[in-house]
């Protein structure tokens, strides 16, 4: 393997395209490390902390997520198959089998730009969830739930399709304040393509050619900087490409 | 409702581009056995439109296909690829009765293009007629729409790529499209994607610029149904785990990640097969200074992949300080270094990425880009030509402003451009005196990087290949029988050690639900080979169009350790008679024998 690609490049090595950053939490915390790269304490700790394993208390939340190497990623798009593939099970003669890896139902999504940069996007499992917080469906008053919720040892996102309006304000959340993980059905416009994690054993990660992708569990939750692909291709093209 | 083709949509969108109007085209299940898809049913879509030799490839009559195969659209590893089948604008035969006599063209593209047009719902795109003015065709699953381009007209195709995807509003779109050079109808322009991978050769965006058609944007959520899902899924578990180890026990493997092709730009001139001084020379002593190692410390920035590819041996590079810093490109590999470094004697890598920079940024094929410009050098040596004949270019080996201005004036077609827009046989033809001895080209296709002088395998190779001189072809009929294949399918060629002996037909087979022997594979590829043959053989071409310049039967190689490499002819026309021994072909006019057409399913071509 040569020098260039043994530095590990996720999003916590990334500035802010722009000094003056949308989100709220990028002023606080780049003034804390002199606004070079940018230290987040879930990510930190998430990286150099415990390897996936075995949950033993299966109700607690546990913070887990994806965690991208953007050196490693070669923008492939085997994530998207191997996700789709896992995530939408078909019926053959009676038997759950593995479905043909169609991208268009893929939780994880490749976004390529000009300089070559890819940037692969999935739900980031942001603690605060602003997806959440925008659903307006009236909690549940015995689950507490909205009709976009949260339970279980994953932090993943559950819709209960039911009580689902399809508005649209947790898909205009993350669009407008994380990563645009969520996409809402076409027809429905109910959200879908949220990170299941695959129960605990993500695909992508699996079958990623680069290790290109990690499984991160036991992070402590903080803060997320939530970039959106085009500031992420921004920061990774002034990175990349710049000139001596 | 046709019934269920297995692995396929059953449809090839047409677009008709005179009238503003869509169809579809239904695929017969026995078009998609006996071609299968990609090169091979392009090639039977081309035969069954061009209903008479002799079209002018230029015209609104010459259909232009964009055929993914049957694997593309699903998580096979490396099934990325785009075949681009046309009638071609750049070959011609010593005679023929029709003003317009061609080979056919194909060009192979990887990327994400070939996938995207299945998930659309096509099993290929068909190109006919002549929009008015520029246009783009906009394709979103169902919806297809011919859209106005006048905006774009004009624009080169890093500045495209970047514009167009914004306007389209979605990076999930795929797109290709032309340059200036399309727009400009030099032969050899080419159709990019990425602004990078280019369906370099042939002329397709020649075709493409003649329809006033600047770039195709497709988006798609479908695919096709496969006949057997658990044999296929478990055939693909198999294929992915084995993978690496069928390269070479996995330091092959390794070698495409890390080098990709640009690792033989040192191999290749050791062993003397490098085009080094339009290809008067095998050997580059500069060859370190442009090769992958160089490369690697120097430009490349990043590996980028085609769709589910984990070979990624493409690398994005910059450069970064000088004269051209602000560059970003892909490469350099293998053929885009030889041709813009070794055979104009650059050995200034910087340069050598501006070149193949430019080159793409035109929309121009950079094989023949480089010919053209070493046959140029060599005439200006030689005295053939002089400096007012070059516009004042000062076309010395090795200048890195020359080269650039004549790339500039060949897309523009702008003063001694406009010749050298037509190639090297019609350059030769121009300036005389000989030179036709070291213009390179076969059926008038100029050759690509690899050098001929001490191979007879790499005459066959390109002499007997169907769009004119070609490296990725194979010097027996069996070699080219299975490339026509692999080709057909949408899979890279340079990811078949990874399917193992029969992993490629275990596929097709659970996809398609036919139990492909290998007999039925190879004879699928003998069907597609002898097609294109057929249709050269009514346009004209001979035996005698089997052929390569003087100057690798005349002058041997000078330098180097393979010095004194020269190729024999009676050699070569015994190696060209058992070969078409072995097709079965004419042995003095090389025409396939009309039994040999007929047993192949090819009979529809001895009526016409």
């Amino acid at each position: 393997m040569s020098e260039r690609r043994k530095e590990r490049i996720t999003l916590k090595d990334l500035k802010p395209p722009r000094g003056n950053s949308r989100r709220e939490f990028l002023k606080t915390a780049a003034g804390g490390v002199g606004g070079a790269l940018i230290a987040d304490r879930f990510l930190v700790r998430a990286l150099y902390g415990r390897p996936a394993q075995a949950q033993t208390q299966p109700e607690k939340m546990v913070y887990s997520m994806i965690v991208v190497d953007f050196n490693k990623c070669t923008g492939c798009r085997t994530c998207e198959t191997a996700c789709s593939s896992f995530n939408n099970k078909v019926d053959v003669n009676g038997k759950e089998l593995p479905g043909l890896g169609n991208p268009a139902s893929a939780n994880i999504r490749v976004y390529p730009y000009n300089p070559d940069v890819d940037v692969p996007v999935t739900c980031l499992m942001c603690e605060d969830a602003p997806c959440i917080e925008a659903c307006p469906v009236e909690p549940d008053p015995q689950t507490k739930r909205r009709a976009l919720f949260r339970e279980g040892r994953l932090p993943v996102l559950h819709n209960d399709l039911d009580r689902c309006i399809g508005c649209g304000s947790c898909a205009e959340a993350c669009r407008t304040k994380r990563v645009r993980a969520i996409i809402p059905n076409r027809e429905t416009n109910k959200p879908e393509r949220m990170c299941t994690l695959c129960g605990g054993d993500p695909q992508c990660v699996k079958h990623c050619p680069n290790e290109a992708l990690s499984y991160i569990v036991e992070g402590t939750p903080g803060h997320h900087y939530g970039f959106s692909p085009d500031e992420v291709a921004k920061a990774l093209t002034e990175l990349w490409y710049k000139t001596e | 409702m046709a019934e269920t083709i297995y692995g396929y949509h059953g449809v090839v969108l047409e677009v008709d581009l005179t009238n503003k109007r869509t169809g579809r085209i239904p695929l017969t299940k026995e078009d998609a056995r006996n071609f299968i898809g990609g090169r091979g049913l392009g090639m039977k879509l081309l035969a069954d439109r061009l209903k008479r030799p002799g079209v002018d490839p230029l015209s609104p009559e010459n259909p232009l296909l964009f055929m993914p195969g049957p694997f593309s659209g699903f998580p096979i590893p490396s099934a990325s690829r785009t075949c681009i089948v046309t009638k071609s604008p750049r070959t011609s035969p010593l005679e023929s009765k029709y003003s317009f006599a061609s080979t056919v063209s194909y060009a192979n593209m990887g990327g994400f293009f070939g996938p995207e047009v299945r998930f659309a719902g096509y099993d290929g795109i068909m190109v006919t007629g002549k929009a008015a003015s520029p246009v783009y065709i906009w394709i979103d699953d169902d919806r297809v729409e011919i859209r106005d381009a006048g905006k774009y007209w004009g624009m080169r195709t890093d500045e495209f790529d970047r514009r167009f995807i914004e306007d389209l509003g979605d990076r999930r779109f795929r797109t290709c499209y032309i340059g200036p050079a399309g727009e400009n109808l030099v032969t050899y322009a080419c159709v990019i994607n990425t602004a990078a991978r280019a369906a370099g050769r042939g002329g397709t965006g020649c075709v493409m610029g003649s329809k006033n058609l600047k770039a195709v944007a497709v988006r798609g959520t479908g695919q096709p149904a496969v006949a057997e899902h658990e044999k296929f899924m478990s055939a693909l578990e198999d294929i992915r785990k084995n993978f690496r180890a069928g390269f070479n026990g996995g330091s092959g493997y390794d070698d495409w990640r890390r080098y990709g092709t640009a690792s033989a730009l040192i191999s290749a001139s050791d062993s003397g097969f490098q085009a080094v001084k339009n290809f008067a020379e095998g050997t580059f002593a500069d060859a370190d200074k442009i090769g992958g190692i160089a490369a690697e410390q120097k430009i490349w920035v990043r590996d980028f992949a085609c769709f589910c590819c984990p070979l990624s041996c493409k690398k994005a590079g910059a450069v970064r300080n000088g004269k051209y810093a602000g560059i970003t490109h892909d490469g350099p590999e293998y053929e885009t270094g030889t041709m813009m470094g070794a055979n104009l004697m650059l050995s200034d890598l910087d340069a050598v990425m501006k070149a193949i920079y430019d080159v793409d940024d035109y929309g121009l094929d950079n094989i023949t880009t480089g010919n053209v410009i070493g046959f140029l050098m060599e005439a200006y040596e030689k005295k053939l030509i002089d400096r007012a004949f070059l516009n004042g270019i000062d076309l010395k080996w090795g200048s890195a402003e020359a080269i650039l201005e004549m790339v500039r004036k060949i897309a523009l077609r702008e003063g001694v451009g406009d010749l050298a827009s037509k190639g090297v046989k019609a350059l030769a033809a121009k300036i005389g005196g000989g030179s036709e001895k070291f213009a390179v080209h076969s059926k008038g296709h100029e050759l690509a990087a690899w050098n001929p002088h001490r191979s007879l395998d790499l005459a066959i190779t390109y002499t007997t290949a169907s769009r004119g001189a070609c490296h990725l072809n194979s010097s027996s009929a069996a070699g080219q029988n299975d490339y026509a294949a692999a080709e057909s399918i949408g899979l890279c060629l340079f990811a078949l050690d990874g399917f193992g002996k029969d992993g490629v037909r275990r596929l097709l087979s659970a996809i398609t639900g036919f139990e492909w022997t290998e007999q039925d594979y190879l004879r699928a590829g003998e069907r597609i080979y002898n097609l294109e043959r057929a249709l050269n053989c009514r346009e004209g071409f001979t035996r005698a169009d089997d052929a390569l310049p003087a100057r690798f039967f005349e002058e041997a190689l000078t330098y180097g350790p393979h010095k004194g490499a020269v190729l024999k002819r009676d050699e070569f026309e015994k190696a060209l008679s058992d070969y078409y021994k072995d097709r079965g072909w004419d042995l003095k006019t090389g025409n396939p024998a009309p039994e040999k057409l007929e047993s192949l399913g090819l009979g529809f071509m001895n009526a016409l």
